[in-house]
């Protein structure tokens, strides 16, 4: 195998703000992330994601502050000359052009010679798996087959940052899976710097180094996946990021997971219990789904299906969990005026 | 089954539209074509005498040299405007639609009109040079070649921008951002984007161009000399000078020939779609390209330049009748002195006039009526037919759009004249709803495919009967675009001047012809008067449609 075509580079948002019309969509938004990470920004639709994309490629220019590519402040340089890879929800393959033409555009963008270029084209089509199609013209490919066109070429120029707006949104859920991983693996073998827009949380635990929380244009909390969801920063976070129960613990809001509470027996052990009638029982295969009514409102647990037995509709029961797996949650910064 | 039979065979509606084209297209044009066989020196005569006189192998390459220029005009023209209107807000590209679409629609006599006012040696054009001191003299800007390819780019320019315009909008923005993440530079995206992906919209539109170019004859024989003669005028000349219907016959299948031979190469290389409907691209989802935060590269700014450019050549000739027609000097003058409505009264008090203006509206009736209903019955009847005998039947249709009016005004003259038919607006009538009615077709089947046909099957599945769906359902569904074929019906046949040139008379005649004489002879500012009223009409039955179509939706 070649060596890594480009080593990524960092990347850093300063106090960046845009405003379209009257409606502040970034305000203040700061961010680092670390060269050849892998970063996704996750959040509600309207929250700025795409937004925040744009302006890292230069589409649409900062209201205020500053956007840095390794080093270099790109905040007036214009698109063509950032060096960056982008890969749309919708492919934007050129219609017009083969798959090869297509992956060869970026290269004679930047006047590579034919015989450079030629081993280059073929080696990103080896790449994301699609030798012999070189001569499709793109409505002749499925959906995965031209995402992946576009992926190779938004690779083929080594960019220094390669961006993703839902690359995977258009696609079945099988498909989805495998991309998910030939991206990861692309990524471990070019440590290109990828910043990853969904609104799939799971994807965006799958694959992620860094996820950054986006809400209404801030950030709610940055980590990896599994700060973000042992630890998540607040309500907003918590449940956000896989199923949460929020109850109240010594006058504070605190969540705890489906999977760390337990019930009946194994619950009386525990230091907190709460008491509840079985309201919903839904059957996952491994797992068994139990949501109870208690005084703090539905609680939901998530049991080994062997537990079956033990829970019936309507019947009482008991819910219990240790001090250590309730997180205790602050208040989001959007909830502040 | 409570669909009856009266759906399953709709087919038969294109029936009588086909007859009547039958009759009083492809018969008469037939004849036309025949009496080219017929020659004292054997079946080739007139053809071989056509190759043989210089003046006629003149005409015939001045014929193709006009039309392409024409249309590399158009086409050239068409650019920076569509670019333009495609990267201004949404106000604005109305606004230079409406620049586009009001000449468009205005008779092309009345801009010839104008043109020649503006042009002429005494006209606005050198007034304005002269007067700035920018020209000595006047120059001769009309009744030689530049005044043709002005007239002309300017009469069909609209069939390029319109289709350009449509693909410049269904470019995909992310489309252009994939490209200049890739390192495009606006130079680069202009010939590696823009032009491929426009190329098959400017194509439809310069093949239409083209296509109407060959048998053009109003605007050369009023804004060319003698040397710009073409094809058409040449027709007319032997009809109507040295009455050879033999060697007007041959001259008109050689035309025909050069017209159908661009219509059926465009076909055979994009589809008749395309043609009809403009070039739209397939439905990609994105959203269509605007002008990015940084706003235009210098190149970007000289093509906004020249399209606002495009856009005054295209719309000053129909604003400029109307201060000239409000002069009161029985002289044109720009600027015009005292200012006065002198020349409205005089149209009105002209009986001449009122008679042409009765004869116009009496023809434009007939048109409408007889389009309308053919053109629904056949639109409804084509739905209904499936493969090789539809596409048969649809080409069939659009052919009196493809073949050249003064073909069709021949033909007709020479099959109707001995009847009688000229005296009174039937001979006209009839032509105008073989020229009115693929427009209505065209209209109808749009509409009709925006209608759910499981709509249709729903009304007819709770048991309606097809009559009872078809005015419950369908009808209420394809009205505004029967609405839309009628108004384009009536402004075909309230702009016509050539087939009105053959089949009237002088009892007979339209306001078109009545202007066409006058203008043939010398401009009086009663004729601006005429223009200036025929565009606030045509920008009247605009708003008219407008309203339907808003109605409708
Ligand atoms: N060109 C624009 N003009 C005006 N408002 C805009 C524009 N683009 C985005 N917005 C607004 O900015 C906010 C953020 O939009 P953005 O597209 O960044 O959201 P997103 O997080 O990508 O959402 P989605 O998940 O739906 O793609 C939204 O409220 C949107 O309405
Ligand atoms: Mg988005």
């Amino acid at each position: 195998m070649s060596a890594p075509l480009s080593p990524g580079k960092a990347v850093v948002l300063e106090r960046v703000r845009k405003s379209y019309g009257p409606v502040e969509v970034l305000r203040d938004f700061s961010l680092e992330i670390t060269a050849g990470s892998f970063c996704t920004l996750l959040g509600a639709s309207g929250s700025g994601k795409t937004t925040l994309l744009k302006l890292i490629a230069g589409f649409e220019t900062l209201d205020g502050g500053a956007i840095q590519i390794g080093g270099r402040d790109v905040s007036h340089v214009p698109v063509n000359r950032r060096n960056i890879g982008m890969v749309f929800q919708n492919y934007a393959l050129f219609p017009h052009m083969s798959v090869r033409d297509n992956v060869a555009f970026g290269l004679e963008m930047r006047r590579v010679p034919k015989a450079e270029a030629a081993p280059r084209i073929t080696e990103a089509l080896a790449m994301v798996g699609l030798e012999g199609l070189e001569r499709r013209a793109p409505r002749e490919l499925s959906g995965g087959q031209q995402q992946r066109v576009a992926l190779a070429r938004a690779l083929v120029i080594r960019p220094d940052i390669l961006l993703m707006d839902e690359p995977l949104g258009a696609l079945d859920k099988t498909l989805r899976a495998s991309l998910q991983r030939q991206i990861k693996q692309l990524q471990a073998r070019l440590g290109v710097t990828i910043i990853f827009v969904t609104h799939d949380q799971e994807e965006a635990l799958h694959m992620s180094d860094l996820i950054v929380v986006l809400e209404k244009g801030r950030i709610e909390q940055a980590g990896t996946p599994q700060e973000l969801y042992r630890r998540p920063a607040n309500r907003f976070v918590a449940s956000f990021l896989g199923e949460c129960n929020i109850l109240t613990l010594d006058g504070t809001p605190h969540g705890i997971r489906p999977e760390k509470l337990r019930l009946g027996a194994m619950a009386s052990t525990l230091p907190h219990r709460r008491e509840g009638v079985v309201s919903e029982l839904t059957f996952l295969g491994p797992h068994l789904r139990v949501t109870a009514d208690t005084a703090e409102g539905p609680l939901t647990a998530l049991t080994d299906a062997d537990h079956a037995t033990a829970c019936r509709l309507g019947e009482r029961i008991l819910l219990g969990f240790s001090g250590e797996d309730a997180m205790p949650l602050a208040d989001s910064p959007n909830a502040t005026p | 089954m409570a669909g009856g039979s009266a759906g399953r065979h709709l087919g038969w509606a294109v029936l009588p539209l086909g007859v009547v084209l039958a009759v009083l297209f492809l018969w008469p044009v037939a004849q036309l074509l025949g009496l080219s066989f017929d020659s004292p020196a054997g079946p080739l005569g007139h053809y071989a005498r056509i190759l043989a006189v210089p003046a006629y192998r003149t005409a015939l390459a001045t014929t193709f040299q006009i039309a392409a220029l024409v249309t590399l005009l158009a086409v050239l023209l068409a650019y920076p405007l569509a670019y333009l209107m495609a990267t201004v807000p949404p106000r604005v590209a109305k606004l230079l639609t409406l620049c586009v679409l009001l000449p468009f629609w205005t008779s092309a006599l009345v801009r010839t009109t104008a043109w020649i006012i503006l042009l002429q040696r005494n006209g606005v054009l050198n007034a304005l040079l002269t007067g700035s001191g920018l020209l000595e003299a006047p120059v001769a800007f009309v009744y030689n070649l530049s005044g043709v390819l002005i007239g002309m780019s300017h009469v069909l320019m609209p069939f390029v921008v319109l289709p350009l315009y449509g693909a410049f909008r269904g470019i995909d923005q992310n489309l252009v951002h994939a490209a200049e993440t890739l390192g495009a530079g606006p130079w680069a995206l202009c010939r590696r984007i823009f032009l491929p992906l426009t190329a098959p919209g400017v194509m439809a539109g310069a093949t239409i161009v083209f296509m109407n170019a060959l048998g053009y004859y109003i605007t050369p024989s009023l804004m060319g000399g003698p040397a710009q003669t073409m094809v058409a005028q040449l027709i007319a000349f032997n009809i109507n000078q040295q009455l050879d219907w033999g060697l007007a016959g041959a001259l008109s299948l050689a035309m025909l020939l050069a017209t159908l031979a661009v219509f059926f190469l465009f076909q055979a290389v994009f589809g008749l779609e395309r043609l009809m409907g403009g070039a739209h691209a397939s439905g990609r989802i994105g959203t269509p390209f605007a002008l990015g935060p940084r706003g235009r590269s210098p190149g970007g700014r000289v093509m906004a330049l020249l399209g606002a450019g495009v856009a005054l050549f295209l719309i000053a000739p129909v604003l400029v009748v109307f201060p000239m027609s409000l002069g009161s000097s029985p002289f044109l003058a720009f600027p015009p002195q005292n200012f006065s409505l002198r020349w409205y009264e005089e149209f009105f008090s002209r009986p001449q006039w009122m008679a042409s203006v009765w004869n116009s509206l009496t023809v434009a009736g007939i048109a409408v009526a007889g389009s309308t209903l053919l053109g629904t019955a056949a639109a409804l009847g084509l739905s209904r037919l499936r493969g090789p005998l539809a596409r048969l039947v649809e080409t069939a249709f659009l052919l009196p759009m493809i073949v050249p009016h003064i073909i069709l005004a021949i033909g007709l003259f020479g099959m109707m004249a001995p009847w009688g038919l000229v005296r009174g607006p039937w001979a006209l009538g009839l032509a105008h709803i073989v020229v009115a009615a693929p427009f209505v077709v065209i209209t109808v089947r749009a509409a009709l495919r925006g209608v759910d046909p499981n709509l249709e099957l729903a009304a007819l599945g709770l048991g309606a009967g097809w009559f009872t769906m078809f005015r419950r359902v369908l009808l209420p569904g394809i009205l505004p675009g029967i609405a839309s074929g009628a108004v384009f019906a009536f402004i075909t046949s309230f702009d016509d001047v050539v087939l009105a040139l053959f089949l009237t008379n002088v009892r007979s005649r339209t306001l078109p012809k009545l202007m066409y004489e006058g203008v043939a002879h010398e401009i009086n500012p009663t004729i601006t008067a005429v223009a200036a009223l025929i565009v606030l009409f045509t920008v009247l039955v605009l708003l008219l449609n407008l309203l339907l179509q808003r109605r409708a939706r």
